[in-house]
């Protein structure tokens, strides 16, 4: 087969033109203990994150730990995200080993820690396409929310009930096909009739924003990764009307 | 079931569009991989449509019977249509089946009046959901069989896109663990495969209906599509191919089972499935763009047997229905192609299409022709299981991809890909081992549970 020496005029690598160039972690500590800890977490290194945590328990309060090590370790991931230097499963991991951080400070606090606020995800029912959900309960986590995950293919009425019972600052819906994504209306039109004007953001494969913003309280969610930005939107006291309008066209 | 021992193709000269080593003859009259492409449209109801079996019903008579009048319109003389169950059409069996039956009788009605051939394919919804489920044996299990019950009654072709393994994928791909993957996609997607296939290759013989084939869409789709185009930081693009080039461990069984083919459209593997079994194989490359984007629309053709636009929703354009407008493109693309062949200039045209997308990407890369040969070599290479087929076949991609200075890398993207290179190494070399590592690694995995499998 005879193959073209120069690609130009097939196709254009953007890629290439808009990469970014690799960088290290900066310190984010001014302690070396948990700067070790931050580093693990910067690493998403579950197991050494939980080896350091529990170093770092014998000497220091667990907020300390927590605050000082563990999530500015998590920041510094967010700001490698938001540079476009770490992937989503850089994330993901580093997510994985500050939550392992978590645990073992929690234990030894003999409580949870306080989280920013609760968020209701859900995939909707009939739909078992879920790993839309799987990032945005990660993301949701790593940046400090409580997440109530109601898992896939939830009826309404128990979307509505977990939004009844928790208070939550948002709920989000996952679905993959227009057909399961009819079921979202129906939970917003629940919610206003309970009072509960919460900001329900909709996102997923075949889901639109002309569909999502056709019934109040929706709010398209293009991508996963705009969960956390809206969660804090949502936890400042911005309305969906306001959401709508930051967020979507 | 015997894993494939040998290749259907000596080399990847041979392999060509509109032509299989063991073409599928339907009834009215189509011959997939008899020498000619046929086109595939794949309509997908409008949201209420679903609400009672009457609406579902006129909905696709009307979906299906657009495509069907198109082809007559513009003088495509042969057509498949594929309806993939909506969760509605498979939890009610027989809403897929009447539907069925409907479409084979439009399709009776459009041969006896035109002279028009088509195929119809029903596509069963896998429901059942591993980390929901027990996969084996639960209320979603019985409804999927009971759904190929109804609809190999009436449909020319039954297939599925079956969700084995995804607990471990989903958990695996968002952590850049190939581990995982190969765990989830070629050892518990296999198993899976081989329970569920046998059953339906029974069922088809039953109703004298094609067993057609499977997809590992949930997942390496799924990594594709999280690998996006050039501007995504979801998945690396590298960590997509190797869970394509790992799929088509699992996605083979189907054939091993006694499928035949055409296999499913959305299996991108399906150039890797061809070459090791000949079967005649449905792709969907830039017509799909109506569903999803890709980076590898026209090299997917290279080696196809009948062209899909994946799935479009029923709606009305500026030129008619999706259905009829997307039936003309299908069938355009497809004249094209059967004329090249017909010239005696198929051979300039695969070129063409190759060189469209070869170093495009690395899907395009790994799809292409030669490359998908020497996967598909890899895996019957090294078939002493279904594990140690999938690694052999995700090594060869990725030393495929670090061999030739043609597909260019970003600096993350070769180094993600030398670190998983790395990991594949490390693994145990026997099966065995490996399953073992997992059941541990994995065993706190939402939903993972290992009797699903027989484990």
């Amino acid at each position: 087969m005879k193959y073209l020496t120069d690609y130009s005029n097939i196709f254009t690598r953007f890629d290439l033109n808009i990469e970014v160039a690799r960088q290290a972690a900066r310190k984010v500590s001014k302690d070396e203990l948990l700067q070790r800890v931050a580093d693990a977490v910067v690493k998403g290194d579950d197991e050494e994150s939980a080896k350091l945590t529990k170093e770092a328990l014998q000497k220091k309060a667990p907020m300390d730990v927590i605050n000082e090590g563990l999530i500015l370790g998590m920041n510094e991931v967010s700001r490698l995200w938001d540079e476009g230097v770490y992937f989503l499963p850089q994330v993901i991991l580093a997510s994985d080993a500050m939550n392992a951080g978590i645990c073992l400070c929690e234990e030894a606090m003999g409580k949870a820690m306080d989280k920013k606020g609760k968020v209701v995800t859900h995939t909707a029912e009939g739909d078992i396409h879920d790993i839309g959900q799987v990032i945005v309960n990660a993301l949701l986590n790593a940046n400090g929310f409580e997440v109530i995950n109601l898992g896939a293919d939830v009826p309404v009425d128990k979307v509505v009930e977990a939004c009844r019972l928790n208070n939550p600052v948002m709920v989000t819906g996952t679905a993959l096909m227009t057909t399961t994504m009819t079921a979202f209306p129906k939970i917003a039109s629940q919610l206003k009739r309970l009072g509960l004007n919460i900001p329900f953001v909709c996102g997923g494969g075949a889901v639109s924003e002309e569909y999502v913003t056709s019934f109040e309280l929706g709010v398209w969610g293009k991508e996963a990764n705009q969960a956390s930005g809206m969660a804090e939107d949502a936890l400042s006291g911005d309305t969906w009307q306001t959401m709508r309008g930051k967020w979507n066209g | 079931m015997k894993f494939s021992s040998e290749m259907a193709y000596k080399s990847a000269d041979e392999m060509m569009f509109g032509t299989a080593k063991k073409p599928v003859k339907a009834k009215r009259g189509l011959v997939f991989g008899g020498g000619h492409v046929i086109p595939e449209v794949v309509p997908h109801p409008r949201p209420g449509s679903e609400k009672t079996m009457k609406s579902l019903l006129r909905e696709y008579e009307r979906a299906n019977g657009d495509a069907l009048e198109r082809c007559v319109i513009v003088g495509h003389p042969q057509l498949m249509i594929e309806n993939e169950h909506i969760f509605q059409m498979t939890h009610n069996p027989k809403w897929g089946g009447e539907i069925a039956a409907q479409t084979a009788k439009q399709m009776d009605d459009y041969l006896q009046k035109y002279g028009l051939k088509a195929a119809y394919r029903s596509t069963i919804a896998d429901l059942r959901k591993p980390d929901m489920v027990n996969m084996r044996d639960s209320d979603y299990t019985r409804e999927v069989l009971e759904s190929f019950e109804e609809c190999a009654k009436y449909a020319d072709i039954i297939s599925i896109e079956s969700m084995g393994g995804k607990e471990v994928f989903d958990h695996a791909i968002i952590r850049n663990d190939i581990a995982g993957l190969l765990f989830g996609q070629a050892v518990l997607g296999g198993i899976d495969m081989e329970w569920m296939w046998n059953q339906i290759v029974a069922i088809a013989k039953k109703y004298n209906c094609i067993a057609g084939g499977d997809t590992n869409c949930a997942e390496a789709n799924t990594a594709m599509f999280m690998a996006g185009g050039f501007l995504s930081k979801d998945v690396p693009h590298t960590l997509a191919a190797l869970s394509r080039a790992i799929c088509a461990s699992r996605t083979i069984v189907a054939y091993e089972c006694g499928a035949t083919g055409p296999t499913k459209d959305c299996a991108y593997e399906d150039p890797i499935i061809k070459s090791v079994t000949g079967v005649p194989i449905s792709c969907e490359g830039k017509t799909s763009a109506c569903a999803h984007a890709d980076l590898c629309g026209n090299v997917i053709a290279a080696v196809t047997d009948v062209w899909s636009n994946e799935a479009v929703e029923y709606h009305d354009m500026f030129g008619g229905t999706t259905t009829a407008v997307f039936t003309e493109i299908l069938g355009y693309d497809v004249a094209a192609m059967n004329a090249a062949i017909d010239l005696g200039y198929q051979k300039e045209f695969q070129a063409c299409l190759v060189n469209s997308d070869k170093y495009r990407g690395c899907h395009g890369f790994m799809l292409s022709p030669d490359n998908a040969w020497q996967i598909g070599k890899a895996l019957v290479d090294n078939n002493a299981s279904l594990y140690s087929r999938g690694k052999a076949a995700a090594m060869k991609c990725g030393e495929l991809m670090l061999g030739d200075p043609k597909l260019k890398l970003t600096v993350f993207e070769k180094e993600s890909l030398e670190g998983y290179m790395k990991d594949m190494k490390a693994l145990p070399a026997k099966e065995t081992d490996f399953i073992d590592m997992c059941l541990k690694k994995y065993s706190k995995v939402k939903g993972f549970q290992p009797k699903a499998y027989g484990l």
